[in-house]
């Protein structure tokens, strides 16, 4: 009983022990108890589905279940939107591998010019909201016929955009595709950067043809990080709400994450947690899938080595045509969107580019006192902006805050008591978040904490909620820069400081934390940033009276209020790249370094 | 099998560095050459400017009379039209294809039947004892296993010349020995020119039969192995090869007849050249003298055991003569005691004098105690 006890007590004398188990608590109510509420949720009576059902709120059903999956409503609400999802999904991909893969390939073994240029910009859409692209795609190709005005494509050449060029399926695609283009670049970019030239000069003293040698040896070769960037762009594209969204919606095309933004905020929430559901198994599946072929017998871990000597293409007569392509692909999704959207807020009346339509009005003007939307006062005038973009600055900031501590302090306790289940336990209990598409999640929240919980107060509506979910979704990037910094540091530099009798506050204020600060900064940065342009996690959550500035430019797009949610779609672009490029400049961390996640 | 000439090859990096230095040299059909030096010597780059892979800034390479490169003909003949086989440090075997896909893939290149493939895939891979591992992975076998695969792709189309770049130097001791005992019973039963490049003077040694000893780009002496230990060209050869290496005494020489009286603070010693040759009246020297050589004896030279080192077959013993460190080699299982005192003499005509201004080789001779 005393050895028992002896050994109780030597146990959380470690602060290592003590923190894991608070992670394992916590993290058990956070992320495994609410997969077990919303699977209860599917089954129960919503209130706002008292009158379809015609049952008291609580109780149990099978309704939501069979009206997704038995009822002629099956293929609307489920099949369509699922089908959807897979094949923009999978052709997104294609579109990324494409555009990242050639650019890569052009950028690393190429005498294309104006490379460094050409890569900063490229990676731009990266460091943007994932909508960007989407808006400004509307910008310039909507048409009379949906949106009641045409764009700028139209005013430019006098051509009516069909129909399925500018709304649902083929712009999704491509623009989902390019917004994750920067992605197949870098991983791509990577490996053929890294690769060991010896692999394609043995090829060559074997007398092999170019093309021979492309096809057989450096596509193969590259073909991991192709895996592995299908996996990130086809998890992400299958969780994107805004593009769809915006680009979908018009045409009433719908895909699994604007089915269930629509079931949740309609009369059937019950089918919306379905759909979190299937969301959570497919991106399971599609993990399983990724895990399967990294185990697999071709092991790539002897590609890289030393390679000082790879073989530049020349691409001859074509240099500066094929320069000249990228740089125009290039501005296409950095800098022109941004061009878009301020010549968009300056416009007077939509759809008519003139100069004598040009006004400041909705930047700057006063209030009108009419009732008419554009009659309200300029977005820098507009008290209400002001007070979401304080919201978004506040939320972001907690995030970050609870995300980077909690993640830093996770990455501590679980390399130090690394092997242990314990230590195992609590890192793969960080990493669900990453699972959970970020729609599902918040359905996941929605269904738990709309009520009482034990000690916690019903949390629908309040910043709590939002900076909850914020802080345990981002908690994955955190807590695996945390462990990857840790892993690098020896305990030994902590052991030395034990030995001495320093105490465990001063050992993490004095050695470890001075010495990980670059990466601890990072563990900062890229929550605040992610928190800063997210959407599909927050637009559940909110209400009208804790928005934030993402949420108010989907009101302003779903009202149809183009030069306002151009205006706010700006100012949110403006204050992610201020903030990125300050902290770059202050800790020389980034955030394309943390590419991958 | 042809002939491989190097004339005046010189290869700059960028601007003035400068890694091969006016390089002249000839290895002959069916030669094993190794090309031997410290690490950033230019071995490995000029390895590389015969296969082709690294481009000469100057100079010409024959194979027999055909001109492969030369700056002032214009001729760059590609790495693929020399007929060359290059074994790469880290094997640079392809992770995506089997074993026997790697070894096959070059055959296929060069348009062989099917059939012609499968029986010459089949034969090498008997020969490197690698049958059983044909349809592995090369992520799926030990490092001597890929070792051998890379040793079969690259002589499965039967190159002309085989070019190695430090082919061992990634396998732990005892499998290095197993290839080196492979290497040269390859070597004897192919029949190819062989050119080996490596740091490791006792591989150079035991393999070749030529070394060629580079420093900083440029070749300090082109020799057999064993005439390379025995008669160093200068201070830097006779220092590189062999181990415990060779020991340098600085001395003051005065001519006495043919031979030379060399003297320091703490010995006499007279130096009888075995040839006779020109010597100064007076000169600074640098006495070589390999550890071998030095005789532990009842009576010479009184030293101090500073350290004795048993491997067993010999013992390594540094004797202390005032303030001179000499490293002596005793065979046989012998300890001696630290500190206790021993008397050593000179034994042989392998001795070599150097001129201490020039570090250049003088000649060979034998050494006397003088009382």
């Amino acid at each position: 009983m005393k050895k028992r006890w002896n050994r109780i007590k030597t146990f959380f004398s470690k602060p290592y022990n003590v923190l894991l188990i608070l992670f394992l608590v916590v993290l058990s109510f956070l992320v495994v108890f609410p997969l077990i509420s919303i699977i209860k949720d599917t089954f129960i009576v919503h209130s706002s589905e008292k009158s379809r059902i015609h049952q008291a709120v609580g109780t149990f059903t099978d309704y939501h279940w069979k009206r997704l999956f038995a009822s002629e409503f099956s293929k609307s609400l489920l099949w369509d939107p699922l089908k959807n999802s897979l094949k923009t999904s999978a052709l997104s991909c294609v579109v990324s591998i494409l555009i990242g893969g050639t650019f890569a390939w052009l950028v690393s073994r190429s005498d294309m010019r104006w490379k460094k240029l050409l890569t900063k910009l490229f990676i731009f859409p990266y460091i943007m909201p994932s909508w960007t692209l989407a808006l400004a795609w509307k910008n310039f190709f909507k048409n009379i016929a949906v949106t009641g005005s045409n764009g700028i494509f139209y005013s430019l050449t006098g051509i009516q955009v069909p129909t399925w060029f500018a709304y649902g399926e083929f712009p999704i695609i491509i623009v989902t595709g390019m917004h994750y283009a920067p992605f197949a670049y870098i991983l791509i970019g990577g490996i053929l950067h890294n690769m060991d030239a010896n692999l394609e000069e043995a090829a060559i003293i074997l007398k092999t043809k170019r093309l021979r040698m492309f096809t057989r040896i450096t596509i193969p070769i590259v073909m991991p990080a192709v895996l592995s960037t299908i996996i990130l762009v086809f998890s992400g594209a299958m969780a994107s709400f805004a593009t769809p969204q915006f680009l979908g919606l018009p045409v009433r095309y719908y895909v699994l994450t604007t089915e269930l933004y629509a079931s949740i905020n309609g009369t059937n929430p019950g089918v919306g947690y379905i759909l979190a559901l299937l969301m959570i198994f497919i991106s399971i599946v599609i993990m399983f899938i990724n895990q399967r072929m990294i185990g697999n017998r071709k092991s790539y871990a002897t590609v890289t080595g030393k390679s000082a000597n790879i073989s530049i293409f020349h691409l001859g007569i074509w240099r500066t045509p094929i320069s000249i392509m990228a740089f125009l692909l290039v501005m296409c999704m950095s800098v022109i969107p941004l061009v878009t959207f301020a010549l968009e807020s300056l416009l007077s009346y939509t759809g008519v580019y003139d100069f004598s339509n040009l006004t400041l009005s909705f930047w700057i003007g006063q209030a009108q006192g009419h009732d008419t939307w554009q009659s309200e006062p300029g977005i820098l005038r507009n008290s209400e902006v002001y007070r979401t973009l304080w919201n978004s600055i506040k939320l972001s900031f907690t995030c970050s805050m609870g995300a980077g501590t909690l993640g830093f302090l996770a990455g501590y306790s679980i390399v130090r008591r690394r092997g242990s289940l314990l230590s195992q336990t609590v890192e793969n209990l960080t990493f669900i978040p990453y699972l959970i598409p970020s729609m599902a999640f918040s359905a996941i929240y929605l269904s738990m904490f709309a009520t009482r919980r034990g000690i916690i107060p019903s949390l629908y509506g309040t910043f709590a909620i939002l900076a909850l979910i914020g802080t345990v979704k981002y908690l994955p990037m955190a807590s695996r820069s945390g462990v990857n910094s840790m892993l690098q540091l020896s305990p030994e530099i902590e052991e030395a400081g034990i030995i001495m009798g320093v105490p465990w506050v001063k050992r993490m204020t004095r050695i470890i934390i001075p010495i990980e600060k670059t990466t601890i900064v990072s563990g900062y940065l890229l929550p605040f940033i992610s928190a800063m342009r997210e959407l599909s996690l927050f637009v559940i959550l909110v209400t009208a009276n804790n928005r934030v500035l993402t949420t108010l430019l989907l009101f302003y797009d779903e009202k149809g209020y183009t030069q306002f949610s151009n205006a706010v779609n700006l100012l949110i672009i403006i204050v992610v790249l201020i903030i990125n490029f300050t902290v770059e400049r202050i800790t020389g961390a980034s955030i394309e370094k943390g590419v991958g996640g | 099998m042809p002939t491989i000439k190097l004339i005046d090859v010189t290869k700059k990096f960028g601007k003035g560095s400068l890694a091969v230095d006016h390089l002249n040299m000839e290895i002959k059909d069916g030669e094993f050459v190794s090309l031997l030096g410290p690490s950033g010597c230019g071995k490995t780059t000029t390895l590389r400017m015969i296969a082709g892979l690294e481009t000469p800034t100057e100079g010409e390479i024959y194979f027999d009379d055909e001109c492969v490169f030369s700056d002032e003909k214009g001729v760059n003949l590609s790495p693929d039209k020399r007929n060359v086989g290059f074994l790469f440090q880290n094997y640079a075997l392809w992770p995506h294809m089997t074993v026997y896909n790697n070894i096959s893939f070059g055959l296929e290149n060069m348009k062989w039947p099917k059939e012609k493939i499968d029986a010459r895939v089949k034969e090498i891979c008997e020969t490197m004892r690698i049958s059983e591992y044909m349809n592995r992975y090369p992520a799926e076998l030990s490092g001597g296993q890929q070792q051998r695969v890379a040793i079969a792709r690259t002589l499965a189309p039967n190159p002309r010349v085989l070019l190695m770049d430090e082919p061992l130097s990634n396998l732990d001791a005892k499998l290095r020995n197993d290839m080196r005992t492979e290497l040269k019973r390859l070597h004897k039963n192919s029949g190819s020119t062989f050119v080996y490049v490596t740091h490791d003077q006792s591989e150079a040694m035991t393999l070749s039969t030529k070394v060629a000893l580079i420093r900083n780009g440029l070749l300090q002496q082109y020799c057999p192995p064993l005439q390379l230990y025995g008669e160093p060209n200068n201070v830097f050869c006779a220092d590189f090869m062999g181990n415990p290496s060779m020991n340098f005494v600085e001395m003051h020489g005065v001519r006495k007849g043919d031979d030379v009286l060399l003297e320091n603070k703490e010995f006499k010693l007279l130096f009888k050249p075995n040839d006779p040759i020109d010597i100064k009246e007076e000169n600074d020297y640098v006495l070589g003298i390999r550890p071998e050589f030095i005789k532990i004896a009842d009576k010479g030279i009184r030293s101090s055991v500073i350290s004795s080192l048993p491997s067993g077959m010999e013992t390594t013993l540094s004797l202390g003569v005032g303030d001179i460190v000499l490293s002596a080699v005793v065979f046989g299982s012998i300890d001696f005691a630290m500190e206790s005192t021993e008397y050593f003499d000179f034994e042989g005509n392998g001795y070599v004098l150097f001129d201490k201004e020039s570090q250049e080789k003088l000649t060979l001779g034998s050494l006397k105690i003088v009382e």
